[in-house]
C-alpha cells in the first residue's frame, strides 16, 4: 500500500508532523508511519518512578523497588499497547461534495480494522480543528467526517490528518499523520443576497445579454406547490389578496438571460466572480434558463442542478 | 492531554482504589491524620453527586492549613518514613478535593503510588504485595477508565490485569539485574524502632518467662548439611556474668578478649546460614559453639557474635559451628568475675552447697549432686512462678522451688561460684521447629532460654543446662507455642506424638507457608547489594556496568517477545477463507475454467456448474460457505474448517 522510502525521506521532519507524499490508495498505519513519544503524563509518571526509587534506595526496601520496577515495566510496556492501538487500521479518504468558499469543507475518512482487537478511543485531528474521536470495533469500519475551513475558491486539499492515541494510560502518545490526496472544490463565495442583477444599472446590455429585473414580468398566475418561493408575488399576498406566483416570459430564445462575467461590476477579480456566483444560485433558485459566459469559457443557456454545477465549477477554478 | 471534565464513573473508580490504598495504614499513621483523610474521602465521594459541595479557594487553603497543622502537630517535622507516610496520606486527601481536571487524576494517582510504596515500609510480608499489586492494578485501571471514551469498570481493570501480569518479566528482570548499592548511612532517617521484644542485656527473675508467650519469629537456620539433635541446638546469646543476687548483667570488662586461649573444636561441624530478623540489639545468636563466620561478624570473650552491619533490618550470615570444644585455659580477670557473689553466701547456702559435697569433692560431682537436688527433692518448672522476694535465690531454693530456665540458671550458676567453681549464666535461644519442607529451623521468643556455663579444669568452658534436669523435655523437645498461649502452661510437643488427621494437616500446611515465607524473606526481602553480587557473579556477571549491559539486554529481550505477544497479527479467517478459496480457483483453473476477472462468486459457480455438472453440488457447497464466511454475520471456525475440507476434497 505504500512505496519504499528512500534515506532521506526517511528522515525528513516533515514525515513525522505532516506525514508521507499524498496517496490516493487507503494507507496502512504500520511502523513506518507511527511515531510515539511520552505525553506530559507519561514524563509525569518517569517523574513518580523517580520517586518511588529514591524512597526504595533510601529505606533500601526490596518492595519498593520491585513496586517502583514493575511501574517502569508497564511504562515500557504501554509503548507496545499504545503502538497497538494506531497500528494495521487502514485508513482512506472518500468522496466529498464541493462547497462555497467560506463555509466548511466536510471531508469524509474511512477507518477499517480489519484486526481482531478493539480500537479505543481514537482521535482525528486537522491542524487547528478539535479533535474528533472514535472507538472502533474488531473488524468494523467506520466513516469521520472531518471539518476544514474554506477561505478561497478553487481545489481545496484536506490538510495532513493526525491519528492518534494515548490509549491505553495516557502515557504515550502515538500518532501517524496521513496526507490524502483528497481535494474538494470550492465555489467562488456568493455575494449578499439582493445585489443588482445583470443589466440594471446603466452600463446597459450592450453585450448581448438581456436584462431580467423584477419588474419584467409576464402576469400573476395562481400558487400551485412546487412554484419556486422567489416568484410568489408578496405584495398581493400581503394585501390579502391569496397567493400568486409571478409568470415570467420563459422558454424562447428571446427570453433567455446570459450572465456575463463581463456584466460584473467591480475592480476586483475574487468580487466580480462572487457577484457572478450569486446570479447563478438565483438564477437556478428561481428556475430560470440562462446562459453563461466567462472570458474564455461560454455555456449555453440551460437549467437544472447539472447547469448550475458546470457553472459554479467553471468559476471555481477561473 | 486533553482537559475535560471527568465523569462520575471514572471518579468513583478512582476514590475506590485510593480508599483501598490507604486502608492497611490505619494502624501506621496517627488516628487523627487516618481520620483526616477519610473526612476528605468521604467529602469527595459525596461530591461526585452534589458539585457544589466542593470547598471553594479559600475553603482549600484552610483545609490545606489544617492538614498542615495536623502533621506538624503529630510529627516533629516532615522527613523520616512516619512523616513522610502521614505527608503523602495528607496530600493525597488534598488532591481529591480539587480534582475537577483529567490533570488532577493523574497526579492523584501518582501520590496514591507513592502512598502505595510506603505500605511497605512498615509491612513486607506476601499478602502486603499482593494487595498492592492487586490494588495498582485499579489505579492502572483507572487510567484506563480516564483514555476511554465510554469507560466500563470490569473491561478497563481487567485491561490493567493483562498489563500487569505482561509487566511482571520484565519486573522480575530489573529487580534481579538493577544495580543495589548500599544508601549510605546519612540519609537514614533515625527511627524509633518498636521496642520488639527479645532478650535483653540483663537477666531478672521473671524476664524470661515473659518471652515465653510470644511466638515472635527471631531467626531461621537453613543448614546445608546434617542438623544438629535438639538438644544441642543451643544458640548463644549475651553472657551475664555480674550479679547483685537479683539481677543479671554482663560484664563491663571485655578487654580480657586477647588474653584467653585458643579454642579448639572437634567432632564435625554444623554449617549454616543464619537469617536474623530485625533485632534490638547486635547480637547474632549463632550455634554453640561459632568457629567460622566472616565479616561483618566478630566473636567476643564470652564467645558470642555480634554484627558490625544493621541489625535493625533483616540480615544472613554464613556460620560454621562445632558441638565440642574446648575453650582452655581461663584468664585472671575471667577467674576473678565468675566467682564474683554479692556479698558472703547465707548459712543456708552454705549448708546446701556443703551437703551436695561442693566444697570436698570434684566439681563434677558437686554439679551431678546439684542437678540430681534440683530433679529429686521437689523442684518443679513453671512459666509462671510465684513472685519472689528481695533474696530471690534463697526464696527459689528453699521456698517455692518452683520457676522458669531462668531461676534455675541463676541459682546454678550461684551455688557454684559459693563452692568455688567458675560460672556464668548464658542468655540465648533453645531448640526451634523444623520445617521439613524448607529445610530450616525457625526460632522464636518462646525459645528463649538461659542456661549455664562453668569452667572445668582441661575442658575449659563447659554448658550445663539444669533446667534439663529439671524438665529435660524442654530441651529433647520443643515448646508447644500455641498450647501455652492458650494454657498459658509450659508444654512441650513431642515430635512423635500422634495428631488427629487434620491437626496434621494443619501442621503441615504451617509448615508449607512457614516454607514459602522463608523463601520470600530469603529471595525477596534480603535481596541486597551482597547477596546479588553473589548471585550475579555465579552467573558471570561481576560489576556494575556488566550488571547494566545485562540489564538493558535482557529488557530489550523481553521487549522484542512482549511485541510478539501483543502485536503479533491473529490470521484472520476472512484472510484465509479468501486464500482456501483462491486454492478452489486454481483447481478449477487448472480444468480450464479460470475465473474472470470481476466475476463474483455465485457467478464463477454458476458457469463451472454447468460446465461441470458432475462438480456442481461440491462447488455451491464452497460457494455458499465461502460467502458466509466472507460477508456474513454468523461465520465461525468451524466453517473455515468446513470450507477447507471440501476445497481439499474437490477433484477435478
Amino acid at each position: 500500500m505504500s512505496t519504499a522510502l528512500t534515506l532521506k525521506e526517511r528522515f525528513r521532519l516533515r514525515r513525522f508532523l505532516e506525514g508521507e507524499k499524498p496517496i490516493d490508495r487507503p494507507v496502512l498505519l504500520s511502523h513506518r508511519r507511527i511515531f510515539i513519544l511520552p505525553s506530559k503524563t507519561g514524563l509525569g509518571f518517569v517523574l513518580l518512578i523517580a520517586v518511588l526509587l529514591l524512597i526504595a534506595f533510601i529505606y533500601n526496601n526490596n518492595l519498593a523497588y520491585m513496586l517502583t520496577f514493575l511501574l517502569a515495566s508497564i511504562f515500557i510496556l504501554t509503548i507496545l499497547h499504545n503502538f497497538r492501538s494506531l497500528v494495521g487500521l487502514v485508513v482512506s479518504a472518500g468522496k466529498s461534495p464541493a462547497v462555497f468558499a467560506g463555509a466548511d469543507a466536510a471531508f469524509t475518512v474511512y477507518i477499517d480494522n480489519p484486526g481482531e482487537y478493539h480500537r479505543y478511543n481514537l482521535h482525528l485531528r486537522i491542524a487547528g480543528r478539535d479533535a474528533r474521536k472514535t472507538d472502533i470495533g474488531p473488524r468494523q469500519k467506520v466513516r469521520i467526517t472531518l471539518h476544514s475551513g474554506t477561505r478561497q475558491r478553487g481545489w481545496h486539499r484536506l490538510p495532513p490528518v493526525t491519528f492518534y492515541s494515548y490509549f491505553p494510560l495516557g502515557l504515550f502518545r502515538a500518532w501517524a499523520p496521513v496526507n490524502f490526496n483528497a481535494k474538494i472544490l470550492v465555489y467562488p463565495q456568493p455575494a449578499e443576497t439582493g445585489s443588482i442583477w445583470p443589466g440594471s444599472g446603466e452600463s446597459g446590455s450592450d453585450n448581448g445579454s438581456r436584462s431580467q429585473g423584477n419588474d419584467d414580468f409576464h402576469g400573476l398566475q395562481e400558487y400551485q406547490s412546487g412554484d419556486p418561493i422567489r416568484r410568489i408575488h408578496w405584495q398581493a399576498f400581503a394585501k390579502g389578496q391569496g397567493l400568486y406566483s409571478k409568470q415570467y416570459s420563459d422558454g424562447g430564445a428571446s427570453q433567455e438571460i446570459w450572465l456575463d462575467y463581463a456584466a460584473t461590476r467591480s475592480d476586483h477579480n475574487e468580487q466580480r466572480l462572487s457577484q457572478l456566483c450569486r446570479w447563478v444560485i438565483d438564477a437556478d433558485q428561481a428556475g430560470m434558463v440562462f446562459g453563461f459566459r466567462l472570458p474564455g469559457f461560454t455555456l449555453q443557456p440551460g437549467s437544472g442542478p447539472a447547469h448550475c454545477r458546470k457553472c459554479l465549477e467553471a468559476m471555481a477554478l477561473f | 492531554m486533553q482537559i475535560s471534565e471527568i465523569n462520575n464513573h471514572v471518579l468513583l473508580f478512582l476514590l475506590a482504589s485510593i480508599g483501598l490504598i490507604a486502608l492497611p495504614h490505619i494502624t501506621h499513621i496517627p488516628a487523627p491524620l487516618f481520620a483526616f483523610f477519610t473526612l476528605l474521602l468521604g467529602w469527595r465521594l459525596l461530591a461526585v453527586w452534589k458539585k457544589t459541595w466542593l470547598p471553594g479557594r479559600v475553603g482549600l487553603f484552610l483545609i490545606t492549613l489544617t492538614g498542615i497543622l495536623l502533621i506538624v502537630s503529630q510529627h516533629q517535622g516532615i522527613l523520616g518514613r512516619d512523616a513522610g507516610t502521614s505527608l503523602f496520606i495528607t496530600a493525597l486527601g488534598l488532591k481529591l478535593l480539587e480534582t475537577k481536571k483529567q490533570r488532577d487524576i493523574y497526579l492523584a494517582i501518582y501520590l496514591a503510588f507513592i502512598v502505595a510504596a510506603t505500605q511497605f515500609l512498615y509491612f513486607q510480608n506476601i499478602f502486603m504485595a499482593a494487595y498492592i499489586i492487586a490494588v495498582s492494578c485499579v489505579l492502572l485501571g483507572t487510567l484506563i477508565c480516564i483514555n476511554s471514551r465510554t469507560p466500563k469498570t470490569f473491561a478497563s481493570l481487567k485491561a490493567a490485569a493483562v498489563i500487569v501480569l505482561q509487566a511482571m518479566p520484565m519486573m522480575m528482570v530489573i529487580f534481579i539485574l538493577f544495580p543495589r548499592v548500599e544508601s549510605p548511612r546519612w540519609m537514614m532517617f533515625d527511627e524509633q524502632h518498636a521496642a520488639s521484644s527479645g532478650l535483653s542485656d540483663s537477666m531478672e527473675p521473671g524476664s524470661i518467662s515473659r518471652l515465653g508467650m510470644s511466638p515472635e519469629l527471631v531467626f531461621r537456620v537453613k543448614f546445608s548439611g546434617a542438623v544438629p539433635p535438639p538438644n544441642q541446638r543451643y544458640w548463644r546469646g549475651p553472657v551475664l556474668t555480674f550479679t547483685d543476687g537479683k539481677r543479671w548483667t554482663q560484664s563491663g570488662n571485655l578487654f580480657y578478649g586477647k588474653f584467653l586461649d585458643r579454642p579448639k573444636f572437634f567432632g564435625a561441624p554444623y554449617r549454616y546460614t543464619l537469617m536474623m530478623e530485625p533485632q534490638a540489639n547486635d547480637w547474632v545468636f549463632a550455634l554453640d559453639m561459632p568457629a567460622d563466620f566472616s565479616m561483618p561478624l566478630r566473636r567476643n570473650a564470652n564467645y558470642q557474635l555480634l554484627t558490625r552491619d544493621r541489625f535493625d533490618q533483616r540480615a544472613e550470615y554464613k556460620i560454621t559451628s562445632y558441638p565440642s570444644y574446648n575453650t582452655g585455659y581461663i584468664t585472671k580477670t575471667e577467674y576473678r568475675e565468675n566467682l564474683q557473689l554479692p556479698g558472703r553466701p547465707s548459712e543456708k547456702i552454705r549448708e546446701l552447697v556443703a551437703r551436695l559435697h561442693g566444697y570436698d569433692q570434684a566439681p563434677e560431682k558437686y554439679i551431678q549432686n546439684l542437678l540430681r537436688h534440683f530433679h529429686q527433692d521437689g523442684f518443679f518448672y513453671t512459666l509462671f512462678p510465684p513472685l519472689m522476694g528481695d533474696k530471690p535465690i534463697e526464696d527459689f531454693l528453699f521456698k517455692y522451688r518452683a520457676g522458669f530456665c531462668g531461676h534455675y540458671a541463676a541459682a546454678f550458676v550461684y551455688l557454684m561460684r559459693s563452692a568455688g567453681i567458675p560460672a556464668r549464666v548464658v542468655n540465648g535461644y533453645q531448640g526451634g521447629v523444623y520445617n521439613a519442607l524448607g529445610n530450616f529451623l525457625e526460632i522464636r521468643q518462646a525459645n528463649a532460654h538461659a542456661w549455664a556455663e562453668v569452667w572445668l579444669q582441661k575442658r575449659g568452658w563447659v554448658r550445663v543446662d539444669p533446667t534439663a534436669a529439671i524438665a529435660p523435655e524442654r530441651v529433647e523437645q520443643d515448646v508447644d507455642i500455641a498450647r501455652q498461649l492458650a494454657t498459658g502452661e509450659v508444654s512441650f510437643t513431642s515430635t512423635g506424638a500422634n495428631y488427629g488427621v487434620l491437626a496434621g494437616w494443619l501442621k503441615q500446611g504451617k509448615f508449607l507457608w512457614n516454607s514459602v515465607d522463608y523463601s520470600w524473606q530469603h529471595w525477596v526481602l534480603n535481596y541486597n547489594s551482597t547477596r546479588q553480587s553473589q548471585f550475579l557473579s555465579a552467573l558471570g556477571i561481576d560489576n556494575v556496568s556488566d550488571m547494566v549491559y545485562w540489564l538493558v539486554a535482557f529488557t530489550g529481550l523481553l521487549t522484542a517477545l512482549l511485541a510478539w505477544v501483543i502485536l503479533r497479527a491473529r490470521t484472520q479467517p476472512v484472510d484465509q477463507a479468501q486464500r482456501v478459496y483462491k486454492r478452489f480457483c486454481r483447481k478449477l483453473a487448472k480444468a480450464a475454467l479460470p475465473r474472470n476477472a470481476g466475476e463474483g462468486p455465485v457467478d464463477f459457480a454458476r458457469r463451472t456448474s454447468t460446465a461441470k455438472p458432475a462438480l456442481a453440488d461440491r462447488i455451491s457447497a464452497i460457494t455458499t460457505l465461502y460467502i458466509k464466511i466472507r460477508y456474513g454475520r454468523s461465520a465461525n471456525d468451524a466453517d473455515l474448517r468446513e470450507l477447507r475440507k471440501q476445497v481439499k476434497a474437490l477433484r477435478v
